[in-house]
């Protein structure tokens, strides 16, 4: 019985031992053997986690009917990486790359390539990125020795250069990591960064170890996709207005806003010149920013209708006041003038918006005083506007703090006082909007990896002036569409639209103005007293043209007239025949 | 049929086992098949990335089209809707 149970044992003994040699011998030839082999096909199909693909949260941009397209996402491909000191022939490698790669590939030329495999010394050279799936599995069916073809993963912006400028980019910089380095990119990093080890967890190990983890991971409060109010149409207009009217009148560079005035929403921001950043190896670093929220400007007239709007909510003015003007005057031994130097006599409020007098401004300025006046363009320029993009510049209001008068003339129709695009919009919004200045903002919701949208909420206002007093200046700044713009012809006989050019002369480096250099800006909104659209206009030092009003119209009116039939915007205003039918008596 | 020590725990041993061998066939499941799930969403991903672009592409080459060029002519005449037409007070 014993010597039974002892065969017995030792029979088991013998199998377990040869299963376990089986296994070694098995081990040797998959580690030893063909080791090399299996790690290049591992490689290839990329099914270890080591390497770790690039991962990232998406932006979007948000369609009218609320539906996203993508303004950063991620996209797959291969990269080729060489081993020079497998490489047999580097000219036939070239040559087999060079036919794979498409036009957005990015390839070392022949000669960096025949350069790299010829160091000996090292052993993976990366020489080619962004290859199509398809490219690459036709290279790596190749087999060629020495050229690895390996997954890879890179950010990816499919509108290329739509909204680059706010959108950002993501490189390396001063760090070994990938990141966002301008725009929203930046700003929503934290958001939008991967930590990249979720695929690789173990759940069970996790179950005993991290319990608490595992059912609330902070990460997922955290990490998301970053929703914008962006519309791309709407962008692509705006862009490729901006980009025509630089063009033709070459200026230095050009932008605009359209933003939803009650709720400061930002529907477009464009600029030119922008670039493609899916290109970024020809771009200039300074044009990485985003110049209408970093970069200050003198905005000129269109600053009236905001000394206006605070001479009327002061109580110092209202629409039925008259001044007399005589086409220049004198204040502190400096000369203010009209544009053409003519005076007007002795006219209402209106006629300074409609006719952009200086003078007019100028008198509204000394008629509000210069306490008050200091009270009201420190709230509307004395902060920040704390959008969501970094880098935001701040108002250059040193004037204001001097007592020369001449120097809160200017201001008063946008000459000595810098503010950058965006705290413009915001401010002159505060006319669309009953007074009061929104926060503008780019990012509407954060959607949650764990499936929660979260809405961001951007409630920081500030009441301004009275509701009255923006009504009375709009009425002012819809004249200016109805009666002067385009001589009356680009009045809209069902739409109010409120609006004013600016002309302001361009800053010598030493000091003073430029007779013959310019920037030019313009501001609208519509329907005028309900807006659901304020645009804002700029073009700096245009060629051949003095006027705001020659170069920023057509593109206004475009634009206009572009989202009035884009969003169907109901009509405001009833046409004559409107008026005429409802005076007919109807029949029973 | 008398309780036998060594049956049982080689009962034991044997369910134990198996449990074993299939925690680790489980956990080798998932994680392969979340690899697997996860570079298939990314692949889709990407595949909807480049339609975006083309559907972005389109919107700018649209909006950049010359239609006087193109040989359409300006309209001689604007009609805007008037207040009274239903479907624009929608």
């Amino acid at each position: 019985m014993r010597a039974q149970f002892r065969a017995r044992i030792r029979l088991i003994l013998a199998v377990v031992v040869c299963i376990a040699l089986l296994i070694i011998v098995r081990l040797y030839f998959v580690q030893i053997v063909h080791g090399d082999d299996y790690s290049e096909k591992a490689d290839r199909q990329f099914a270890s986690g080591g390497s770790g693909l690039f991962d990232r949260g998406s932006i979007y941009f948000t369609r009218k009917n609320g539906e996203f397209i993508s303004a950063a996402t991620l996209q797959t491909g291969f990269l080729v990486a060489l081993n020079p000191q497998i490489v047999k022939d580097p000219e036939a490698a070239y040559l087999a790359i060079r036919d794979v790669a498409s036009s957005s590939s990015s390839l070392f030329s022949r000669e960096e390539f025949l350069a790299a495999a010829t160091k000996k010394g090292q052993v993976y050279v990366e020489v080619a990125h962004h290859l199509s799936n398809e490219s690459g599995q036709a290279l790596s069916a190749q087999n060629i020795p020495g050229v690895q073809v390996l997954k890879e993963r890179w950010r990816y912006y499919p509108g290329g250069s739509l909204s680059s400028q706010s959108i950002g980019i993501v490189s390396y910089g001063s760090s070994d990591t990938l990141a966002g380095r301008t725009g929203l990119e930046l700003w929503y990093d934290g958001t939008l960064l991967r930590s990249g080890d979720a695929l690789y967890k173990n759940f069970f190990a996790e179950l005993f170890s991290n319990v608490g983890n595992l059912l609330v991971d902070a990460k997922d409060a955290r990490e998301g996709d970053v929703v914008t109010t962006i519309e791309p149409d709407v962008q692509t207009r705006l862009a490729n207005d901006i980009a025509k009217m630089n063009e033709k009148y070459q200026s230095e560079e050009s932008g605009g806003i359209i933003m939803n005035p009650a709720t400061g929403e930002i529907i477009a921001i464009a600029s030119y010149p922008s670039y493609d950043a899916n290109v970024l190896q020809q771009v200039d670093p300074l044009a990485l920013g985003n110049p209408l929220v970093e970069h200050v400007h003198e905005f000129g007239s269109i600053m009236k209708p905001l000394t206006m709007a605070a001479g009327l909510d002061a109580g110092v003015v209202t629409p039925d006041t008259t001044y007399n003007d005589t086409g220049c005057i004198t204040v502190n031994t400096r000369k203010i003038c009209n544009w053409d130097l003519k005076p007007r006599g002795v006219i209402p409020m209106q006629q300074i918006i409609v006719q952009s007098l200086n003078v007019g401004a100028s008198w509204v300025a000394t008629e509000l005083g210069q306490e008050k006046f200091r009270d009201y363009f420190i709230k509307l320029f004395g902060q920040k506007t704390n959008i969501d993009l970094p880098n935001e510049g701040r108002a250059l209001l040193g004037n204001l703090s001097t007592t020369q008068q001449v120097n809160f003339d200017n201001m008063s129709f946008g000459q000595g006082i810098s503010v950058t695009p965006l705290q413009m919009i915001r401010a002159l919004g505060a006319l669309a909007n009953g007074g009061v200045m929104v926060q503008p903002h780019l990012v509407s919701a954060i959607r949650l990896d764990s499936g929660v949208v979260r809405q961001l909420e951007w409630n920081q206002t500030s009441a301004v002036f009275s509701a009255a007093a923006v009504r009375e200046t709009t009425q002012m700044m819809d004249a200016v569409v109805d009666e002067k713009l385009e001589g009356g012809k680009a009045k809209i006989p069902t739409m109010s639209v409120a609006a004013k050019t600016g002309t302001a002369q361009l800053t010598k480096p030493g000091g003073g103005y430029y007779d013959d250099r310019f920037f030019h800006s313009f501001v609208g909104f519509f329907p005028s007293f309900n807006p659901r659209f304020i645009v804002l206009l700029y073009t700096n030092d245009p060629q051949g043209v003095t006027y705001a009003s020659e170069t920023l119209n057509s593109t206004f009116l475009d634009l206009t007239h572009f989202l009035i039939d884009y969003y169907a915007v109901p009509p405001d205003r009833p046409t004559a025949d409107f008026v005429k039918a409802l005076s007919q008596p109807t029949s029973p | 049929m008398p309780f036998s020590m060594t049956t049982f725990c080689s009962g034991v041993a044997v369910v134990l086992m198996l449990s074993y061998v299939g925690l680790i066939a489980m956990v080798m499941s998932y994680a392969a098949l979340t690899i697997e799930f996860s570079q298939s969403v990314r692949n889709d991903e990407a595949v909807v990335a480049t339609l975006e672009s083309q559907y972005l592409a389109a919107v700018a080459r649209i909006t950049s089209t010359d239609y006087v060029r193109s040989g359409y002519t300006v309209p001689v005449t604007k009609i805007f809707v008037p207040a009274k037409a239903v479907t624009a007070l929608r």
